[in-house]
């Protein structure tokens, strides 16, 4: 599968189509289908339920970072999902441990969504949290192409490849924008690398 | 003496499963349990929910056992940069190894069983300790 094919959670592929998918319409990786509330989602999500103390604040602010940086969705508050896989279930985990740590209750939990609908508005919520992040590098990428200063270009090259993968670790459902970013990034990395050619 | 660790060994795990052979237990005998109540009785856990041997605060099992038994070799601390990295990814520590690690090691459990990996990573670990070992004494990465 290709870096920017769909991902998969324990088999199950967004959508449950296999790649490659060319036939169907693909918003954000997931495959829209007419809203049934009949059908269940078919994404296992891993759910952290969790309650801490308003005081200390410490706490909080780190539990709210590390949600950031997972790229947990929330569905209420004290209730957060992720697409539940190995990594993603751990990380649940542990946090539910240092939730009860600093004086807090918590739980896991592995769920469906009730309907398609619903499970493909948390998506394409999450889908959405990562675009912007995307965008803001693809704009990094192209507006460096007119820096001047080639070791400044470089260091741009190097940031935005880390920014890439540390979005890219929070990014379940891939939208449109994480090509154009990863595209954006490469280009700038091939004009460098074409520049240092002709000076040689 | 009887280990006991979840299943499905990611990094956190093979590291503490080489760290009690190399340095607290070369008799160590690992066994494997899906859920904390499955440990056998007489067994010490390590990285499983609720453990003493377990994640605490912001520190992965690696840290805990390291603090817990007094290794205060600093290559093993800074072995635990690159696993807490690896395990936590919360960006606490500079350790650009460990998405390799992570990497290797997630693939690793797509192949082996954990008794096989915990083989395999007690020699991958062996060799990341002399690396670290001969980098610290250098000052930088050996040839």
């Amino acid at each position: 599968m290709g870096i920017l094919g769909p991902k998969q959670f324990a088999g199950v592929v967004i959508g449950h189509v296999p790649p490659p998918i060319d036939d169907v319409t693909v918003v954000a990786n997931i495959i829209i289908e007419p809203y049934d509330p009949g059908v269940a989602g078919n994404v296992d999500w891993v759910l952290l339920s969790y309650k801490l103390p308003r005081e200390p604040s410490n706490p909080r602010v780190l539990l709210w970072r590390k949600l950031r940086r997972l790229g947990a969705a929330q569905i209420v508050d004290g209730l957060v999902a992720l697409p539940a896989d190995a990594r993603t279930r751990e990380h649940f985990d542990w946090l539910a441990d240092e939730i009860v740590e600093a004086g807090g209750e918590a739980g896991t939990w592995i769920a469906r969504a009730g309907s398609l609908h619903q499970e493909q508005q948390l998506a394409a919520r999450m889908a959405g949290a990562v675009t912007g992040e995307y965008l803001e590098i693809t704009a990094t990428a192209i507006a460096t192409l007119e820096v001047a200063d080639s070791t400044a270009r470089r260091r741009t090259v190097t940031r935005l490849r880390r920014e890439l993968r540390k979005v890219g670790a929070r990014d379940f459902f891939p939208p449109m924008e994480r090509e154009h970013a990863h595209l954006a990034v490469e280009e700038l990395a091939n004009a460098i690398a074409a520049r240092v050619g002709a000076s040689r | 003496m009887r280990w006991a660790t979840r299943s499905g060994v990611h990094v956190d795990r093979a590291a503490c499963a080489w760290l009690v052979r190399r340095f607290i237990d070369a008799e160590a005998e690992f066994v494997f349990a899906d859920d904390p109540e499955e440990v056998p009785d007489g067994a010490t856990a390590f990285d499983v929910r609720g453990a003493e041997l377990s994640h605490h605060g912001s520190d992965c099992s690696f840290e805990t056992m390291l603090a817990k038994f007094s290794l205060d070799d600093p290559v093993l601390w800074d072995i635990a940069r690159i696993v807490h990295e690896a395990d936590i990814e919360d960006e606490r520590f500079d350790a650009p190894e460990a998405p390799g690690l992570d990497v290797l090691c997630r693939g690793l459990s797509m192949v082996l069983s954990d008794e096989d990996i915990l083989v395999v990573t007690q020699q991958m670990f062996d060799g990341l300790y002399e690396f670290r070992h001969r980098a610290l004494m250098l000052g930088r990465d050996p040839a």
